[in-house]
């Protein structure tokens, strides 16, 4: 046989198939793309020198895989649909003579002209994209633009190895289902009619359940640290619910639909209620897909644009001055005292080299250990943290000890507590009694008051484990009775803050000239020490760094978010496509029956707006229940403004709201000409 | 006045470029009567199906005019066109054309359902005519779990359920076996002696043997027509396969 024979049926298979092939092109070619630009964001190390790129690149790496993973399910979805198409025509090549080792190589060049295909374009897209992604990320962060064309070797490899693979498993796929079937079978493939699915309860309630779940644990977390922890918990409970539930739960429910007569017998829901609740089982996945996809903008694009709208207000909560200073020394040191007045002679010094006025000057120290909430009247015991296997990281917290007299002195207050009493102040809603027990230390509490945070330190709130403020009478006999706890590795638990801020009256350049200086002279004095961590920063300095973290996060989140779209229309539409092609012959019967044009038109809205609402409104769900753990996340960065989180999810929802109807308009157009 | 008239029709199909044209109807005229039972026979390619299609208005005729009941289907606007089918028509194809997605149940409400029928109306229509056509067992069932024989009973029910005019079917037994065939055929003589007009389209002589009436349709014109009178079955099928035999061998019988 003519060798240049099988190139060419598979040419003109694909060529004849235009409105199927095309959107699979594309569709493979935005995956290729997708794949390279996430893999060279994460991998090529463009982002570590922009601030939080570090974690942003894992992430992303990370991700890449992820796109994968879910590129692999997706193509094999349509190539199924696409092959289903085709399988009377390799029926016809049978029956007229070809063997199934003939048809595994037109379908073998077919794979390899889409993979060619995709491989090439994709990656022509993705270094496209990638620099245009390169571009907009230092825009946004205000870094030097930088206009030459990068290509990673690295990406573009695995891209297409990982590519390659992908297309080696699909031609699997098909010569699998090509094998398998008489040539009668073949042609006939189109009119074998498909079994309608039963509902399935178990599976459905199970979907319940899990779903549940997922979204008590969103709800329940109440500490940042904990969060992280079940935030990828709640995550997957919340994906796989959502995936049970589209594929058995909506079966049941449109079961249900069915059993209510006087609903189902209507023109507009007839014939939409038993297509889906016959294809549901199918498609489940497909809506579930979507349903993910757009919880992920969702939730990437409001956490992120509310920390970038709430850089200012965080900003000013942890910097509430205009310089701030602090410096932490591990261990018990009678010296430390004299240390506490040394500093502020340095903080004189610079402050008159650069003629600054200081006023609302906080200059403070406390000891601070951390410990372990055993119970409700807050026993803390120090030792347990190093023995226990788990740590329930929603029982941590930090204890700082104050000086009653150097309290009163700075903040202007008059609390008086006598030896073994305390004054107590929680940054976070702890329940506390009448004693409170710190290691073999026990206070009687003579007074509580919350807002002393506030004033001592304001960024207690947005730390991510609770702060308790305890007053006492003599700060340094109580210090030593700590100096004997050691951490697993030997340190000292007990550590020594020093907290300084105060404002300048000085411009912007003024300030941060003055924090550089007293940068230097803290280092010159602390250095020597032995210090674990010291700085000085300005609140301007601050506010670009502030600026660009936040600004490259949401600028991630947009990338995301755009790739997270492109795919979700592409399964809109590529799902729209496939189901007019099953759809026109029985709408063809219908017409036959005395269907009308317009009732077609609006048999397929009703089924259109039903099926396409599904996503969006278990995504909009979805968003509403994360919300509350999402906030605890953001807590890290410092996000505690929960009306502008709020506001800013219900924006975004309203914006994909109308995003996706106007894709969900432009495809049933699509759908609409075909069974038409 | 007859229910059906059909004058002059003829049909013409171009080919794609325009190129040559084939006459598929030349001019058929006919009439059907009220609670007639008519068979036309032909065979493949004789322009039957054309026929039956044209009158189903399916398909537009080239030139001539079907008059149902006083309407002429040629002046009925192509909006009204599936109201008007589904109205006055029933429509029993050969292979049933019965949708995967429903029950047999909802198959047959199908027509009712898009005349926007109350379920309880549908109901007791189809309780009328499922006893009669044995499908009462079967009504909840999908179309791939039973027989063609049963699907092709649930898709009579379909023609039968709005009480049309006339029952158009094409071929109906061409997709079933012997023992399904004579059961339908049964059933239509059963349906026509209810008083429902049937027009069947067939090249089974057997089938062909049951109508009152058999006209016989080759090159596009109506060629012949035997009344069934008072014969049997069996003479039926005689004097039906004597025709055949002579169309066959060319001989003239004008």
């Amino acid at each position: 046989m003519n060798t240049g024979l099988y190139p060419r049926i598979a040419y003109e298979g694909i060529k004849k198939n235009g409105r199927l092939y095309i959107p699979y092109f594309i569709t493979c070619i935005l995956m290729v793309a997708v794949f390279y630009i996430t893999h060279f964001l994460g991998f090529s190390g463009i982002l570590k020198d922009v601030p939080g790129g570090g974690t942003a690149s894992g992430m992303l790496g990370l991700g890449a895989y992820i796109m994968a993973i879910f590129g692999t399910i997706f193509l094999f979805y349509t190539q199924s649909t696409l092959i289903k198409g085709r399988k009377k025509e390799f029926g016809l090549y049978s029956v007229l003579g070809m063997n199934k080792k003939n048809l595994g190589k037109i379908i073998f060049y077919e794979t390899v002209m889409t993979w060619i295909v995709s491989l090439a374009g994709g990656l022509v897209a993705g270094i496209g994209l990638s620099k245009l992604a390169e571009l907009g990320f230092t825009k946004m962060i205000a870094a030097p633009v930088n206009y030459d064309f990068r290509i990673y070797p690295g990406s573009v490899l695995m891209t297409i190895l990982v590519y390659t693979g992908i297309f080696f498993l699909i031609w699997l796929n098909t010569i699998r289902q090509i094998k398998f079937s008489t040539p009668i079978e073949l042609v006939q493939s189109e009119k074998a009619g498909e079994k309608p699915p039963r509902s399935n309860w178990f599976v459905g309630i199970l979907g319940l359940v899990v779903l549940g779940a997922g979204y008590f644990i969103a709800i329940k977390i109440k500490q940042p640290l904990s969060a992280l922890l079940w935030f990828f918990v709640a995550v997957i409970l919340v994906i796989i619910g959502t995936y049970l539930i589209l594929i058995a739960g909506s079966v049941i429910f449109c079961r249900l639909l069915q059993k209510n007569k006087k609903f189902y017998y209507k023109t507009e829901h007839f014939v939409s209620v038993s297509s889906m609740a016959y294809r549901m089982k199918r498609n489940g996945a497909g809506l579930a897909s979507i349903c993910i996809l757009l919880t992920m903008i969702l939730v990437m694009i409001s956490s992120t644009s509310a920390l970038f709208n709430n850089s200012e207000e965080c900003l000013t909560a942890r910097y509430p001055n205009e310089i701030g200073a602090f410096a932490c020394k591990y261990g018990y040191d009678e010296s430390l005292v004299d240390l506490s007045s040394r500093m502020d002679s340095l903080l004189k010094a610079s402050a008159e080299e650069h003629g600054a006025e200081i006023t609302d000057n906080k200059t403070y120290y406390v000891y601070s250990i951390s410990g372990y909430l055993d119970n409700d009247n807050l026993q803390i015991s120090l030792n347990s943290m190093s023995e226990m296997a788990f740590i329930d990281y929603d029982k941590v917290a930090q204890i700082q000890f104050l000086d009653m007299d150097l309290y009163n002195r700075v903040f202007g207050h008059d609390v008086q507590v006598a030896p073994g009493e305390a004054y107590v102040g929680t940054s976070s809603d702890i329940e506390i009694g009448d004693t409170i027990t710190v290691g073999e230390l026990t206070f009687d509490i003579t007074g509580r008051f919350d807002e002393l945070v506030d004033e001592i330190d304001p960024a207690a709130k947005i730390a991510v484990s609770p702060t308790v403020y305890i007053i006492v009478n003599d700060l340094e006999e109580v210090a030593t009775h700590f100096t004997s706890y050691v951490d697993y590795d030997g340190s000292p638990m007990l550590a020594w803050f020093w907290y300084c801020r105060f404002d300048t009256g000085l411009e912007p350049e003024g300030q941060t000239a003055l924090a550089d200086t007293l940068s230097e002279l803290m280092d010159k004095e602390l250095a020597p020490l032995d210090f674990t961590n010291y700085y000085c920063d300005s609140h301007e300095a601050q506010r670009s760094d502030f600026v660009s973290t936040f600004g490259g996060l949401l600028f991630l989140g947009i990338l995301l978010s755009l790739i997270f779209t492109v795919c979700c229309v592409l399964i809109i539409y590529y799902k729209q496509i496939s189901e007019g092609f099953e759809d026109k012959s029985r709408f063809g019967i219908m017409q036959k029956v005395g269907m009308t044009r317009k009732d077609i038109k609006k048999s397929i809205n009703s089924q259109m707006l039903t099926v396409f609402l599904i996503p969006i409104v278990f995504a909009c769900v979805h968003l509403a229940v994360v919300l509350p753990i999402v906030h605890k996340l953001l807590m890290l960065f410092g996000l505690f403004d929960v009306p502008l989180l709020i506001k800013t999810a219900c924006l975004c929802a309203a914006v994909c709201l109308l995003f996706y109807g106007t894709v969900y308009k432009i495809t049933s157009n699509a759908y609409y000409k075909i069974v038409s | 006045m007859s229910l059906l008239e059909v004058t002059g029709l003829k049909k013409t199909y171009k080919t794609r470029f325009g190129g040559n044209s084939v006459e598929a109807l030349k001019n058929v005229n006919f009439t059907v009567e009220k609670g007639e039972y008519v068979a036309i026979m032909g065979e493949s390619g004789s322009g039957k199906t054309t026929l039956l299609n044209i009158l189903a208005a399916l398909d537009k005729a080239t030139s001539g005019t079907v008059v149902l009941d006083g309407m002429d289907l040629g002046k009925i606007k192509d909006s009204k066109m599936a109201m008007f089918r589904r109205d006055n028509m029933g429509y029993v194809f050969q292979d049933f054309n019965l949708l995967d997605t429903f029950t047999l149940e909802d198959n047959i409400y199908l027509p009712l359902v898009l005349a926007g029928k109350k379920h309880e109306e549908m109901k007791d229509r189809l309780e009328k005519i499922a006893g009669p056509l044995g499908i009462t067992d079967l009504l909840k069932k999908y179309p791939y779990e039973v027989s063609g024989g049963q699907k092709q009973r649930a898709a009579v029910a379909r023609a039968l359920i709005t009480s049309p005019r006339i029952i158009l079917a094409d071929e109906p037994t061409g997709a079933l076996d012997s023992k399904s065939s004579d059961e339908l055929l049964d059933l239509f003589s059963k349906v026509n002696k209810m008083g429902q007009t049937i027009l069947m389209v067939t090249h089974s002589t057997k089938a062909a043997s049951h109508a009152s009436r058999v006209m016989f349709i080759k090159d596009g014109v109506i060629f012949h027509q035997i009344y069934k009178g008072d014969s049997t079955d069996t003479q039926m099928y005689q004097k039906i396969s004597d025709t055949l035999t002579l169309l066959a061998q060319g001989g003239d019988l004008k």
